[in-house]
């Protein structure tokens, strides 16, 4: 088994400027640090008809209300901790809103590259940087390659990782699912535990019943869904 | 409670997608019960007992968040937001949809499954 750079065709080409615009960096950091709530009410934010700030702040009132130490004052260690979530909750709304302002048609691509961005940092926190890479496919002996790379890959040959990133439990089908577990098997001809799993940017209920319904194979595909995305830094 | 309505109003939209029916009727019959507990808990959820009435600040979430839905017309949207809208409910009335779901949205970074979730025992990780 080994990894390999995906070849690009026009639409890579393009997608990829859009992997490398400074906002999704900058959604996939502030994100790496959020509270689920936080990426809770991105996900809304970036999906949303309104892009008033004020309207997310209103629907998100645990993240945005003051809070104030004991007795009332402001400067109080627990009034200073408040004032830093929402301060960083203010920055992850101010970026969401950034991308959904970008219109219907690119945002969903930005949103793809939001998920993508912010596993692999994730998983960087855990395998270190050098070893996760981005759309790269999986090559196996005697067996045919498949065309879609995998959106973010650990390579490590104590135990590599293959990862698809979704936006919502919708992006998961039988193409996905049955493609990590036929390059799990396939790894498994070769005495290689190959750990494959989908990310989605989604409740963990919705994903479930996604799962629930397909008949493809993914009794040894890991889910990883909005709540637990932190499990990716964790290795849990 | 018209969270409840709206969310009804926002799966029959969803569901003229028609290769998402199935899911689009799972969704509405997971979350909507849960709606329409936290709501008759005065957001306390189906199993937290009753909390008591509602703060000002809640209530205009719960209406802001049920005027976003309103204004969606894009079907494929609605999908989305029946798997969002019943988690923003919850979370702004600090309430669960079923006594375990939502715990996940409270203010913990870093979660971790149920014992008993499959996403334990699914596959791979050490």
């Amino acid at each position: 088994m080994r990894f390999q750079d995906a070849a690009r065709d026009a639409r890579a080409v393009v997608y990829a400027g859009i992997q490398a615009d400074p906002l999704v960096a900058r959604a996939g950091e502030l994100l790496a640090e959020a509270t689920a709530a936080e990426r809770l009410m991105a996900r809304a934010a970036m999906n949303g008809e309104r892009t008033d700030p004020d309207v997310w702040r209103r629907i998100f009132p645990s993240l945005f209300g003051e809070v104030r130490g004991e007795g009332g004052a402001a400067e109080a260690p627990e009034a200073a901790e408040g004032a830093a979530d929402r301060a960083r909750a203010e920055a992850i709304l101010a970026i969401s809103l950034e991308i959904a302002e970008r219109g219907e048609a690119a945002r969903s691509s930005y949103r793809g590259a939001v998920v993508e961005e912010l596993t692999a940092r994730l998983l960087a926190r855990r395998a270190g940087p050098a070893a996760v890479k981005r759309e790269r496919r999986v090559l196996f002996d005697g067996v045919r390659a498949e065309i879609h790379p995998y959106d973010v890959t650990v390579e490590s040959d104590a135990q590599p990782e293959v990862y698809d990133c979704k936006w919502g439990a919708r992006g998961i089908n039988a193409d996905v699912l049955n493609q990590l577990d036929d390059a799990r098997a396939h790894a498994a001809d070769e005495e290689i535990s190959l750990a494959v799993a989908v990310v989605v940017f989604d409740a963990r209920r919705s994903c479930e019943m996604r799962l629930d319904r397909s008949t493809a194979e993914h009794a040894g595909t890991r889910l990883i869904a909005l709540e637990s995305l932190d499990e990716l830094a964790a290795g849990r | 409670m018209r969270a409840g309505e709206a969310y009804r109003h926002l799966a029959d939209l969803a569901e003229t997608v028609e290769d998402e029916w199935q899911y689009v009727n799972d969704l509405r019959d997971a979350y909507l019960p849960g709606i329409l507990a936290l709501g008759a808990a005065g957001g306390a959820g189906a199993a937290g007992g009753a909390r008591g009435a509602i703060t000002d600040a809640q209530a205009a979430a719960v209406d802001e968040a049920i005027a976003e839905i309103a204004l969606i017309s894009d079907p494929h949207k609605a999908i989305d937001w029946l798997s969002t809208f019943p988690h923003v409910v919850a979370l702004a009335l600090d309430g669960d949809l079923d006594g375990a779901v939502d715990a996940s949205f409270g203010d913990s970074a870093g979660t971790v499954p149920d014992e008993d979730s499959p996403f334990r025992t699914l596959g791979g990780f050490r």
